[in-house]
Parts: structure tokens; sequence; C-alpha cells
């Protein structure tokens, strides 16, 4: 579906993005991650045609990005972080004119509000939306012409949890019908759950690119941490593929002496600081 | 086409919950009854007044000149405004990656309301003229002030960055058409210091009753307009 190879963009005299190459394939959830500032919006602008000016080739959907026409966007949805919206037309306004933009036959915009909770408040004005009401609504114009690749940009921000599990289910459901997805996020929660593979973008460049459990497992597998009581509290870890081998964790089990025992794995957000040497949150 | 004409029927319907911009589409037609009723009516006051042949007659031309401007300029500044209103909606962001493209979007936000101010300033003219005018002229007015109209619009939306600064840029981007007077005030060669603003070949035009004049004027609306497109898609996101 995408195809990026030696890809490189400048705004200054400074190089911006350098040399990036990767692959996506159809029906796969792709994520770019990092730190703001980073180059993710910009990538996404060049896959969505945004901006031509680069080096290099930027190939979606067989149409290299710099030379695409307006049947491009026939296949491409995408969700921007903030609202594109006119503010003084009704949400089912707004979605009949986006969808009158499209050759293609436009999804039921009755069907897409009820998917996002919104069936209620289809005939209230935009301005009158809260955040949430507004990501979710600008998420579902992204799918009006059931496009084939949808490029969504933090979309679970500013919603509560209610509301960002159930926009983390209908990007599940989006995938399950064979959509290729591209994240922009910094929530590495998101990524982890979501992503099929993620690439960690750093100073417009990529520094990693598997899948989150390949990540994570590449950094060391998961370790016990427990604590006792010996002239004050003592704690130890260890890796939970040589518990056995424990023989301090072995005895304080048989002589019930343990205060605390958890597992606990290395989150995204670890080895994103292991690999760049910077956080996320 | 559909895309095109969809944005277009979006932009009318925009302007159609403004008061303010259906105010200013009505304008043209308030003003074409002033011109041909008010103005020969204060030319009859004022010869009795002043017991003068003339006085407001040898200034008919330029009143012809001005009204087939007011059309486009009405037209194109409340296209102006929706597109502006649009940027602080991101719309035009949104606009620039669907099937209608920056191209369309300029298209049905600038040229097709331009278009549409042609062929009514075509209608409105022939009835509202002062001087005599052959329909060669009719058309000339009709496409020069049409191209006018495009200019001022343009000026707008590239250099404000919201409602409110471009009715302030509106204000001053309406100068250049005063550029019609300078034939009929200012004597030659000084008045080619002007010689810049196409409404001033527009004037001379008539002042000299040389239709060869809307040449130059043709050709220099052409570049304002290439250069402020130009700027203007660089502005765009």
């Amino acid at each position: 579906m995408i195809q990026v190879n030696n890809l490189s963009f400048s705004y200054t005299k400074q190089p911006f993005i350098s040399g990036m190459s990767f692959s996506v394939s159809h029906g796969e959830i792709f994520g770019f991650l990092g730190p703001s500032g980073a180059g993710k919006s910009t990538l996404q602008k060049i896959l969505i045609g945004m901006i031509t000016a680069y080096q290099g080739s930027a190939m979606v959907n067989g149409v290299e990005c710099k030379k695409r026409t307006k049947d491009f966007y026939e296949d491409i949805g995408v969700d921007f972080e903030f609202s594109t919206m006119y503010e003084k037309l009704t949400a089912k306004e707004n979605l009949q004119f986006f969808s009158s933009l499209y050759e293609k036959k436009s999804r039921s915009i009755e069907e897409l509000l009820e998917m996002v909770g919104l069936d209620r408040d289809g005939d209230k004005r935009v301005s009158d939306y809260s955040k949430g009401m507004k990501s979710r609504l600008n998420f579902i114009k992204a799918l009006l012409h059931d496009p084939l690749l949808l490029c969504l940009d933090e979309p679970t921000s500013g919603l509560d949890p209610t509301n960002s599990r159930m926009m983390k289910d209908m990007i599940l459901a989006e995938k399950a019908k064979g959509k290729t997805i591209l994240l922009t996020t910094h929530n590495m929660q998101d990524a982890a759950e979501l992503c099929d593979r993620v690439a960690f973008i750093v100073g417009g460049k990529i520094c990693a690119l598997d899948s989150p459990h390949s990540l994570i497992m590449s950094k060391g597998a998961a370790a016990v941490t427990y604590t006792w009581l010996e002239n004050g509290e003592h704690s130890a870890n260890c890796p939970i593929d040589r518990i056995s081998s424990d023989e301090r964790l072995k005895g304080l089990i048989s002589e019930n002496r343990l205060q605390s025992i958890h597992s606990g794995e290395p989150t995204l957000n670890d080895i994103f600081m292991d690999i760049t040497g910077r956080t996320l949150v | 086409m559909k895309p095109i004409l969809s944005s277009f029927l979006q932009m009318l319907k925009s302007v159609k919950r403004d008061r303010m911009l259906v105010a200013a589409c009505v304008a043209p037609l308030l003003v074409g009854i002033a011109i041909k009723y008010a103005i020969p009516f204060m030319e009859e006051i004022l010869i009795a007044q002043t017991n003068r042949r003339e006085i407001l007659r040898p200034y008919y031309g330029l009143f012809d000149i001005f009204f087939s401007m007011i059309t486009s300029a009405m037209f194109c500044f409340a296209a102006a405004m929706v597109l502006l209103e649009e940027h602080d909606d991101h719309i035009e962001s949104y606009c620039s990656i669907t099937p209608l493209g920056k191209t369309g979007y300029l298209i049905s936000r600038i040229f097709l309301p331009a278009f549409a101010a042609f062929l009514m300033t075509g209608i409105l003219l022939p009835i509202f003229h002062l001087t005599p005018l052959p329909p060669a002229m009719t058309f000339f007015f009709s496409l020069t002030g049409n191209l006018q109209g495009v200019i001022i619009a343009l000026l707008v939306v590239t250099l404000s960055t919201n409602k409110l600064e471009g009715m302030a840029v509106t204000k001053i981007a309406s100068v250049t058409i005063l550029g019609a007077l300078v034939p009929y005030f200012l004597p030659e060669p000084l008045q080619y210091t002007l010689a810049f603003l196409p409404s001033f070949w527009v004037g001379k035009s008539v002042c000299d009753q040389k239709l060869i004049y809307m040449l130059p004027a043709i050709l220099e609306t052409a570049i304002w307009i290439l250069i402020l497109l130009k700027r203007f898609r660089r502005k765009m996101p």
C-alpha cells in the first residue's frame, strides 16, 4: 500500500526528514511515534500529497505522492488532529457537503453518526459540540467515502476513557474490514494496543521499526520484583525466565516471608527511551 | 466537475447565511439604480444652480467604469469573506486533500464567483449605463471589471488571515480601482506613474475613446492575478 524509499525533505536549508525508507502492507495498522517536531506530521503530509517538494520516493496505492491526481484522494481518508468542520453548520450538513466532494457513493451518514454516539446530535451546529464530539465527528468524516487508506493524527487526543475506547474499537473494526491505517501519535499505550508495527521517529529519522511486541521483547523479558523484611525492607529483581534459579526468592516463598511480589514488563515508552534517549510521556 | 460545483454551491449557502454578504451581492443593483437615475438628476440640479452647460456629464464614462467594476468587486468580496471564514475553520486544508484539491477549491471560491459577476455585469451594464455603449465596449467593461474583482479578492485573501482583517484589507484593495480616475484628472506624462494599475488603462480607454487601451489593462491584470495567485497558493496549507 505504501512504499517509501530514501525520502528526504526540508523546510529550510537544514534537513528535516532524511533518508527514510519503509513500507506498509494492505490491512496493516502502522504507527508513527515520536515527540513533537520529530517529523511525524510532515511525513503524513507528504504521504497525503500536501507536501510535494520532497526528494526520494513516496508511493501510496501505486501513485507517487508528488504526482497525485484528484483520483488519488478517492481512496484516502484523513483525520486531522484539529477540527476541519464548518462551525456554523450542523454535523449532518457538514457530512453531506464533504461526501459530495467524492465520486464514490457515500456511506450512510445516519449510521456513521450512530457508530460514534452522535445520532442525537446530528442536527446540532458543530460550534455547540464539545472537543470530544468534534474529534468523533472528524473521525467519521474520514470514513465517509469508505477509503482504502486512513491517516489518523492523534485520534484519541482529548477523549475521555469511554470515548477513547470507542474510537480504538472503531479503528480496529476498520482494520478488520481490510483498511490500511496510518496512526500518528505520541500515545504509547494506543500504539502498543492498535499498531501491527510502529516506527520511532526522532529528528526526522526512523530510529527503530518493528512490531510493539518485538520491540519490547528485544530489550529483555519481563521481570519479577519482590520485597521482604530483614532489618528493614529490602527488594530485589529477577528475570521471569530465571525464577526457578533464584535461591533467595525460593527461600522467602518457602518461609512465607515475602512482603510483596509483582511482575512487570518494559513498556513501549521504556523501549523508546532506551533507543532514542528521550521520553514521550 | 462535480466537486467544484458542490463547493461553489456550498459557498452560495454560506453567503446566504450572512446578511452582510447578501447585502454586498445586492448592492450592484442599488448602485446601478442610483447611477442611472440619481446622477442625471443631480446634473440637472447642478446645471440649474450654476448656469453651466455641463458639470457631471463629462465624467459619465467614469461612472460606467466604476459600475462595471462594482458587481465583480462585491461578488469577489463576498467570496473572499467566505474563504477567510473557511480558513478559520481549516476547511481549505481539508478540501485540498479531497478530489476537489487546491485548484478546484480556488476555482470554486474565486473564478466561478468572478464568472458569475462577469455575466451579471453583462446584464446590468446595458441597463444602467450613462454613455452609449457598443457591445464590444460592454464586453471589455465586463471583462476588465471582472478581472479587477479577482485582483481585489486575491489581495484580500493573500494579505489577511481572518474576516476582520479581510474587511480592512478590502478597503485598501479597493483603492486599486481608483486608477480609472487618473487619466481624467492628471496630465500626461505624470499620469503614467500610476500606469501599473489595470484600472488606469480602463480609464484611459474611455477618456481617450480608444479601445486599444483595454489590451494593456487585460495584460496587467493577468500579471497581477498570476503573482497574487502564486502567493496565495504558497499561503494555502
